[in-house]
């Protein structure tokens, strides 16, 4: 049978669907500057979904986990693989991003014989001072784009809004503290809009109110836990990433 | 699954091999042609490097020389560095290969780290080291890139300092008190026994004896050794291992001993 560039075309928006259709009850991932470095949040059931990729840069995402696994092992490759030959400088997020993984999901998008990937990434690379931190996101058809601040990804555009309009009131002076409450507070509004609203809704609403995210939050972290890292900017360790233990989680909690 | 997504390296050597990086670089410039030298001049490295345990951990000392024969090539060189937030290496022989080695070993560590999401076990850690040893041998052989390292590490399960040294094929030796390498440790041997003797153990010094010894140890080399940079031209490196993780001795207190070293002389 013949294959006609409508077909073609019918496939990929096909292939679209599918992925969307996967990512868009997925848990969203919050990254933000502060004094201190970048934070990473978010909030999940079982399996980890903040990671160390190298000495400055950070990776998560949502979607499948063995998906979001593929994409970090070939990330940790080749940062290393780069890193040794050339210099630790050397490994960037435009390169990790825009070389390494990018190209890779385009293909596996446009080519009709493969399945897609389900996933939806966000990276950020902490640098010395908070206004020159670099975030990217990349979708699952291979798309990446550069944000500077923060950066979020959620299974709905309507999510991502709700998320964005509570983390651009945050400020990237502050304290891990409250970059934590401010991370913490994207999410809750991200995953209420992804419940609650609807295309088209009055936009005045996005991400509900105080108290129903404070509702929604407590609910939620009867069977999830937060999972939250900090890519520190000025430390003597070796490695710059550490996940923030329970303790320092329940300190930074907000009263429910 | 897309191909480019098929990972399957099993550790950092893999990964070197599937990326066609040569490691150790030496291996290039080895040939059958090229005489071995003779097992005396393989072990001989001109430099004193120390280790000495102290209360709380390990401190790890050095000389700031390098050299070429006779030849004094650089009087800054950092002997000393750290493997990762639990683990020294100190390095005497070919700067050349123990560099590209420390390299390649801070890379494996986090690596495994990063890859298996879990940290590699301290002897883990130690078999890499004989691993990269072994591999060097060919070079060493040749004369061209030998190196014996002294391996400080704290180790948080049994919560204390550990100092480890090998010899040139890899061979692992846990040393109790001190560990030293490069060709004014043999000098200083018996100082270092003297001192267990006479003072105790450094095991339970405070790190400010623990640092008066091994600098008043180095001052010796140096007046016994001409590959061994003393303690008036250029400060000695001193870094800690503790639970505290890895920790560069200040030289305000390196400082402060020299002066009364140098007074008592």
């Amino acid at each position: 049978m013949a294959y006609t560039p409508y077909d073609w075309q019918q496939v990929l928006q096909q292939k679209a669907d599918y992925v969307e259709d996967r990512l868009r009850q997925g848990s969203p991932v919050v990254a933000v500057s502060c004094q201190e470095g970048i934070l990473l949040l978010t909030v999940r059931r079982n399996q980890r979904k903040i990671f160390e990729v190298y000495d400055r840069l950070a990776f998560s995402g949502l979607g499948q986990q063995s998906d979001l696994e593929a994409v970090r092992q070939v990330l940790v490759d080749f940062t290393h693989s780069e890193g040794f030959q050339r210099s630790t400088e050397d490994v960037s997020i435009q390169r990790v991003v825009g070389l390494a993984i990018s190209p890779v999901l385009k293909r596996a998008f446009s080519d009709p014989t493969k399945i897609p990937l389900v996933l939806r990434g966000l990276f950020a690379q902490v640098e010395d001072r908070p206004e020159d931190d670099l975030f990217y996101t990349l979708d699952f058809d291979g798309e990446f784009s550069l944000v500077k601040n923060y950066a979020a990804v959620a299974g709905t555009d309507q999510a991502h809004q709700a998320m964005e309009k509570i983390l651009s009131e945050l400020d990237t002076a502050t304290s891990p503290e409250n970059a934590f409450k401010g991370a913490l507070q994207a999410w809750v509004a991200g995953r209420w809009q992804m419940r609650h609203g609807s295309e088209g809704e009055d936009k005045s609403n996005l991400g509900g109110s105080e108290s129903e995210r404070k509702t929604l939050l407590r609910e939620t972290l009867e069977s999830a836990n937060v999972e939250a890292a900090l890519l520190e900017r000025d430390t003597h360790r070796e490695r710059r990433f550490r996940l923030l233990d329970k303790e320092e989680i329940n300190r930074y909690m907000p009263r429910l | 699954m897309p191909e480019e997504l098929n990972h399957s390296a099993v550790d950092f050597w893999d990964l070197l091999r599937q990326h066609e990086i040569p490691f150790p670089n030496s291996e290039s410039l080895v040939s059958p042609a090229m005489p071995v030298k003779s097992q005396e001049s393989i072990g001989v490295h001109g430099t004193t490097v120390i280790a000495v345990k102290f209360r709380d951990g390990v401190l790890d000392i050095a000389d700031r020389r390098a050299t070429a024969s006779n030849y004094i090539m650089y009087e800054e060189a950092e002997k000393i560095l750290s493997l990762d937030d639990e683990t020294l290496i100190a390095i005497a022989g070919s700067y050349a290969a123990a560099s590209e080695a420390v390299r390649f070993l801070r890379h494996s560590f986090k690596y495994y780290a990063r890859s298996q999401l879990q940290d590699m076990s301290l002897e883990g850690k130690l078999s890499e080291v004989s691993r990269v040893l072994r591999q060097s041998v060919p070079g060493a052989l040749q004369g061209i890139g030998g190196f014996l390292p002294i391996v400080s590490a704290y180790d948080s399960k049994k919560k204390e300092g550990r100092i480890f040294f090998y010899d040139m094929l890899g061979a692992r030796f846990e040393s109790r008190e001190f560990g030293s390498a490069g060709s004014g440790s043999e000098r200083i041997r018996g100082s270092f026994e003297y001192i267990v003797r006479t003072k105790g153990p450094f095991r339970e010094m405070t790190l400010q004896e623990s640092l008066r010894e091994s600098l008043l140890l180095l001052d010796i080399a140096a007046s016994l050794d001409t590959a061994t940079g003393g303690l008036s031209k250029v400060l000695p490196i001193a870094k800690t291992v503790t639970a505290q993780g890895v920790v560069d001795v200040p030289e305000e207190e390196l400082k402060a001993i020299r002066k009364e070293l140098m007074r008592e002389r």
